[in-house]
């Protein structure tokens, strides 16, 4: 797992809270075009529930991108406008044999 | 009529922030083939250009600009996003572009302060 975090406000666990997340949809499948659609859906879900659960005061916008591994070149990038005392984000990426899963969680906070 | 005026200028407004997204990839990608040395400066410049309009918009929001870029070579990509926010004042507005060689998807979030 690859993570990368900015702010300090994320806190520490994002990243395994993320990384449990792919974990337990996706953990020993091989990629299946028909059902990556739910996979996505519900990295998300899983992802979201967990850090609501946290209980502060931040909006929080969770992104997931699975793709299949097959030489293709893929590059993503993020930037934010906020205050970056207070928010901050999280990235994880998740690899097996036949797909890569990148997920971002990016927290704002409510004034 | 105030009233209206007001909420404009505190909402999510979708379509203007589309035409950005569209104006910022044709500006730095265009007719541009997928090359692996330069990717990283175009993710990185297209973000860069998004957020330069989104700001001088003046709306009291933060704001934040995902982009991917894939070359086509027949993989499977599969994106999702899920949002824990105020229904009313935020949103956000996804625009999938591309061109002979590549994908290009970039997601804007918009949060009212």
């Amino acid at each position: 797992m690859e993570e990368y975090q900015n702010g300090s406000e994320v806190g520490v666990g994002a990243g395994s809270l993320l990384w449990f997340g792919i974990e337990s949809v996706l953990g020993g499948d091989d990629y299946s075009q028909t059902h990556v659609n739910k996979w996505t859906a519900a990295i998300v879900e899983r992802c979201l529930t967990q850090l609501v659960k946290i209980n502060k005061p931040y909006k929080y916008i969770v992104t997931c991108s699975v793709m299949q591994k097959t030489g293709a070149g893929l590059h993503t990038a993020n930037s934010c406008y906020w205050d970056t005392s207070m928010d901050g984000s999280c990235t994880v990426r998740w690899e097996n044999r036949t797909m890569y899963c990148v997920v971002s969680v990016f927290a704002v906070c409510i004034a | 009529m105030l009233n209206c005026f007001v909420s404009l200028q505190t909402t999510f407004i979708v379509e203007e922030v589309s035409k950005i997204i569209k104006d910022s990839v044709e500006t730095v990608i265009g007719e541009n083939s997928y090359k692996h040395g330069r990717v990283n400066q175009w993710t990185t410049s297209v973000v860069e250009q998004c957020l330069i309009q989104l700001s001088k918009l003046d709306k009291p929001f933060k704001f934040i600009v995902n982009c991917i870029i894939m070359q086509k070579n027949g993989a499977g990509l599969q994106t999702a996003s899920t949002c824990f926010w105020d229904n009313a004042t935020d949103g956000s507005c996804t625009v999938r572009w591309e061109n002979d060689t590549m994908y290009v998807i970039i997601s804007i979030f918009g949060l009212a302060i």
